[in-house]
Parts: C-alpha cells; sequence; structure tokens
C-alpha cells in the first residue's frame, strides 16, 4: 500500500485512480468530499424540483425539468466516482442522506418558497459551485476529476439560464423586481457562506490540500466568486445589502468582513440540525422509503444478487 | 365530400377550424398534463436510473405539447391563453393524465404509462396522413420517441408483475392500480364537447351530451384530419392492451371484450368515471394541479397588462 509520504508527494491532478492502492486515510477523505458533493447534487434537486411545475411557461419548465435531471446525473457520476474509494456503497451514502447523517451545501438546508428564489440557486449559488468544480478538474483522484469535466459543462447551462432568469425577472414589472431584491438580500449571505468557513476554521482543508484533493482554499474561491459576481448582480440592478460588508480593494477585488456572517447558523446547519434543512431530509427519506417496495422487488428479481444496481429497466 | 385544404389556416371554415381545435386540444393537453404528473418523480423515483427515464419521458412529452400549441398558435392562439389563461374547464384532456400519484407509487406511474402510450401510438398512426400538413409533419418526431416510453413501461411492468416475489407486492399494486386507472383510460377516446356555449341544450339530458360532440367527431374523419374514429381507435387499443395485461396475470376490467375475443368499443356510462376530462368535467385533482402550475405566473402578476404609469394621487 502506498505510504502517505509518498500520496503527498506525487499529490499532482489526476494523479491517483482504482487501480492504485491508496491509504484509508486518502480514501476517506476523499469519500466525504465527494459524498458531500453528490449529495449536495440531489439535495438541491429536491429543493428545486417544486419549480418545474412552478415556472411560468413550458419553456422554462423544459429547461427546469432537464435541470433537475442534470442534478440527478450529476449525484449518479458522484456517487460512482466516491463508491470507487471502496469506502461506501452508493446505497450506504443515500441511506445516510436519509436518515441525517449525510452531509451537503448550506444553501440546500433553507426552503425555496418562491419562483423569484429560483435565480438565487440557479444562477449565484450554480455561479459558485462552478468556480469551485472548475477548480476540482483538477484534483487527485481521477475518477473525480473526470466526473467534474461532465458536470461542468452541464453546469455552465444551468448558470446560463439561471441568469436568464434573473434577467427575465429584473427587467420584469416593478413588483417582480421588488420581490426579487427582496429574495437577493435574504440570500446573500448564504451564498457567500458556499464557500464553508474561512480558512482557519476549516477543519478538513489542509489534508484535502496536501494530497490534492483540493486545489483551491475557502478563502480564495470565495473573493473570486466575489469579484466576478458582485458586478453581475449590480448589472442586472441588485442593490448589495449592507451586510455582511465587503470591503473594496485598491486593485477592485473584493473581500467579505467574515464576522458579519451568522457561523453558528452555518455550523447548526453543518450538523444537519437547522430546522427546515431537516424537513427537507425527511421529505426526501420520506419519498426514498415509499419506493422500498420497488427496489426490494427488483433485487429479489436481479439474476445478480449484490453487487452491481439492476440496470435493463432503468 | 372533398378533403378540405388545411394548409393555410387563414382561409379555414369555421366547422373546420372548430374540428382542428377539437382535435390538437385533446393531444395537445394530454401531453402536457402527463408530463406534469410525470415530473412529480423527479427526485422521488425508485433509483437514480429510473428518475433520470422518467424525466426523459416527462421533457418528451413537454416537448411534443409544445409541438401540438403550435399548431394552435397558427390558429392565433398565445402560449398565455392556451396553458396559464384558459379556465381549468376549457382543458380537454383525459382523466387518465390528471389523476395523482398516491406517494410511492410506481405501479401507477409505469401502468399508466403503459395505457397512455399504446393509445399514443394508435392516435399517431392515425395523423401520418393527415389532410393537416402540419399535423402530418409533427408525426414522425413524435412517434420516434413514444415508442421508447412503451418499451419502458412494457419492461418495468413485466418486472413487477412477474418478480420473484410474483404473486407478491408488485402483482397485487398492480393489479389496484389497474382497476383504479382503466375506466380513466377508457376517456381517451370519448369525443369531445363542442366549444363552449354550443352544447348548452344538451347538458341536462341523459344520452345527449355526447350527440353534439359526435359532430366536431364525425368532421374530424370527415375532413381526413385523422383517418380512424374514436371507435376504431378504441377497438385496437382493447386488442392490445386487455391480452397483454392478462398475459401479465392481470384481471381487466369490464372492457367491451365479446364472446369470440372480438373487441368492440361500445363503453357504457357505467363504465366510465364520472369525469371524462375530453367535455371539460375533470376531478378535483386537476383544479389543485392547474392551481399549482399556474401559481407563479399568478404570483408574478404576469397575467395583468403592464401599467403604463402609476395611478395619479
Amino acid at each position: 500500500m502506498m505510504d502517505l509520504n509518498t500520496v503527498k508527494e506525487r499529490a499532482g491532478p489526476r494523479e491517483f485512480s482504482p487501480a492504485d492502492d491508496l491509504p484509508r486515510e486518502y480514501r476517506e477523505a476523499a469519500t466525504r468530499m465527494i459524498e458531500f458533493h453528490a449529495n449536495s447534487e440531489i439535495m438541491g434537486a429536491y429543493l428545486e424540483r417544486p419549480f418545474i411545475r412552478q415556472s411560468p411557461s413550458i419553456d422554462r419548465k423544459l429547461a427546469f425539468s432537464a435541470k433537475v435531471q442534470d442534478e440527478i446525473g450529476h449525484g449518479q457520476l458522484l456517487y460512482r466516482a466516491a463508491e470507487s474509494l471502496g469506502v461506501k456503497t452508493r446505497e450506504e451514502m443515500l441511506d445516510d442522506l436519509a436518515n441525517g447523517d449525510g452531509k451537503f451545501l448550506n444553501c440546500f438546508h433553507y426552503p425555496l418558497k418562491s419562483w423569484v428564489e429560483v435565480p438565487m440557486i440557479s444562477f449565484f449559488v450554480d455561479g459558485a459551485a462552478m468556480r469551485r468544480q472548475a477548480t476540482l478538474r483538477r484534483t487527485s483522484w481521477e475518477p473525480y476529476a473526470h466526473a467534474m469535466d461532465k458536470v461542468c459543462f452541464e453546469e455552465g447551462f444551468h448558470v446560463k439560464h439561471g441568469e436568464d432568469i434573473l434577467k427575465e425577472l429584473m427587467t420584469g414589472s416593478r413588483k417582480e423586481q421588488q420581490m426579487t431584491q427582496d429574495a437577493f438580500e435574504e440570500w446573500w449571505p448564504r451564498i457567500i457562506q458556499f464557500f464553508g468557513p474561512t480558512d482557519d476554521k476549516s477543519t478538513h482543508h489542509d489534508f484535502a490540500a496536501a494530497v490534492g484533493l483540493k486545489q483551491q482554499s475557502n478563502d480564495d474561491l470565495r473573493n473570486a466568486f466575489l469579484d466576478q459576481y458582485i458586478p453581475k448582480a449590480r448589472k442586472y440592478g441588485l442593490e448589495i445589502p449592507d451586510e455582511p460588508r465587503i470591503r473594496e480593494r485598491d486593485d477592485g477585488t473584493y473581500a467579505v468582513e467574515e464576522d458579519d456572517l451568522d457561523w453558528d447558523e452555518f455550523f447548526t446547519i453543518a450538523k444537519n440540525e437547522y430546522e427546515p434543512g431537516l424537513g427537507q431530509i425527511n421529505g426526501r427519506k420520506q419519498a426514498q422509503e415509499a419506493v422500498d417496495w420497488v427496489r426490494e422487488t427488483i433485487e429479489a428479481d436481479a439474476p445478480t444478487a449484490g453487487g452491481h444496481e439492476p440496470q435493463a429497466a432503468d | 365530400m372533398a378533403t378540405p385544404d388545411f394548409s393555410d389556416p387563414e382561409e379555414l371554415s369555421a366547422r373546420e377550424r372548430q374540428a382542428l381545435e377539437c382535435l390538437i386540444k385533446r393531444l395537445a393537453d394530454d401531453e402536457f398534463v402527463l408530463a406534469e404528473r410525470y415530473t412529480e418523480w423527479q427526485v422521488r423515483a425508485p433509483t437514480l436510473e429510473s428518475d433520470l427515464a422518467l424525466a426523459n419521458n416527462a421533457q418528451d412529452e413537454l416537448g411534443h405539447a409544445r409541438l401540438w400549441y403550435d399548431v394552435l398558435g397558427d390558429l392565433g392562439y398565445t402560449e398565455r391563453e392556451l396553458v396559464y389563461e384558459r379556465e381549468p374547464a376549457e382543458f380537454r384532456h383525459s382523466t387518465l393524465v390528471e389523476l395523482p400519484f398516491e406517494e410511492g407509487d410506481w405501479a401507477d406511474a409505469v401502468l399508466r404509462s403503459y395505457l397512455y402510450d399504446v393509445a399514443e401510438e394508435l392516435r399517431l398512426e392515425a395523423l401520418e396522413d393527415s389532410s393537416s400538413p402540419t399535423i402530418a409533419n409533427r408525426v414522425a418526431k413524435i412517434q420516434q420517441e413514444e415508442g421508447y416510453h412503451r418499451e419502458h413501461a412494457q419492461n418495468w411492468l413485466e418486472r413487477l408483475a412477474e418478480g420473484e416475489s410474483g404473486s407478491g407486492e408488485g402483482h397485487e399494486r398492480l393489479q389496484a392500480v389497474l382497476d383504479r386507472l382503466f375506466p380513466h383510460a377508457l376517456t381517451i377516446f370519448e369525443s369531445c364537447a363542442p366549444p363552449r356555449g354550443a352544447n348548452d341544450a344538451n347538458d341536462a339530458s341523459g344520452d345527449e351530451p355526447r350527440a353534439a360532440g359526435s359532430d366536431v367527431e364525425a368532421d374530424i374523419v370527415d375532413f381526413g384530419l385523422r383517418t380512424a374514429t374514436l371507435e376504431e381507435l378504441g377497438e385496437e387499443w382493447l386488442a392490445i392492451v386487455v391480452p397483454y395485461l392478462e398475459s401479465l396475470g392481470l384481471d381487466v376490467p369490464e372492457s367491451g371484450q365479446t364472446g369470440d375475443g372480438e373487441f368492440e368499443f361500445e363503453v357504457t356510462q357505467e363504465m366510465l368515471p364520472p369525469e371524462r376530462g375530453r367535455d371539460g368535467t375533470h376531478t378535483d385533482a386537476w383544479v389543485d394541479l392547474y392551481d399549482d402550475f399556474t401559481h407563479t405566473y399568478r404570483e408574478l402578476g404576469r397575467s395583468e397588462p403592464t401599467k403604463i404609469m402609476d395611478t395619479p394621487e
């Protein structure tokens, strides 16, 4: 088995694959990271699903259904990349997610109540995700990097679609513009917290960076996001809220005053203890349990018991 | 009678236009509402793989709905008028597609898809040589996708019906769903009532309501818009679905099968649900669904004309 020092020495982009005999620490850290990512795809899809129906036109409805479908497809890809580390099966990860043990992005713990909130996810949060995912194409676990190629490609369309929804709302009636501004003010701090705690508060960062799983620090990603998205928000007529305070540096880039953000709430969410998020976890659990009988039926029937998921009738 | 020319919507007589609208609204509304129901399975299907597959079906049906609504667009209707501002009672879809799914009832999802997709295939075949070139042109594209839907549904039906637990849960659930859905599936072949106001006189009597609609039905075939009658389609449908469902070990409710194994589509009032869909009568579930999919449109006030200036003080 490769020892940890060798892993750290070799930790370049797409360096490791299932052919490598990697130490448990690496495989567990990579599993935790990819599982989090996969869970987030599923919970993001769960959150957005009602807006397929509530889309205000057929074109939007089609695009939104396709988007939710893409997220499920990303989840599928990512669980496969995580499974290939040999630590947990997809079923175990989905069960953990249902039982409240699986972790996922802070933004997907909040309820999504109205169409005007949709671009907060599909433009800002997806845009933030794009930034992080782009760096993960150079992660050291090759199956993860490979999944990111497809995910980044599709995510690009989602962000464009989200941007188009935002633009439509912000050029719509005065009422639409006001509702969208209100939603933005509510979501803005959460969006900034998407990138997680500051580097000095992040528990997993050092190891993940040392073994090449993580390519950029939370702080760098957050600041790069602000540089890109503050001008975009302003372009569509959104006003940046006063809190959290955002500092413009001499070179025109931005940095956030981190103490203005609610980190108690963030860490409550991170423990899956935030009420609305719990409701969403349990809602998905209920949906998963309601179709247990189907999985049991096809599993009892599958010629190869155990091992691979039945594919024929998917 | 000479087949009318449907290539120029501007030139249609009132009767021709009525026949075209009646035919297309059924097609479009069926696809649109079924897609709405299918999307309920997104992020809720039994496996990630089946989740992706059902999302595909939903998007296919939505795409078809859009193609059919576009035909009505040629007659001057907008999407707003056809979808977001049409009164729920003006929709003409079959009640089969509007029924809600009970949570986790995957047997319903696949059986409903099967019952619908067989009917859809037959209906599209009867439109291949439509006298309306816009209709005929759309058929081929749609047929390709529907064929896949039916295969997918049958594949699942067979797994659920046969499973090792053969006499078990899958079979039981399918039978319960079949009993519930079958009468609603028969409404696919019901005639549409004529447009608003035209059949008011018929509302009171028992056998009359379908007569006024029948004139439009006769026109649809006489004008060559569709090359088979609803009865013919219904008989073909029974001849396919009844033996198939029986081969899965399911008991098919009263279906109009005659002693010699032939099918006659003689649907009686008793065989149909109280709401027929085609004539604008719908179940309560439809109103809830309608309220939900028009929610954002109303919330944003998109139906209100844009005000040029605020009301002066």
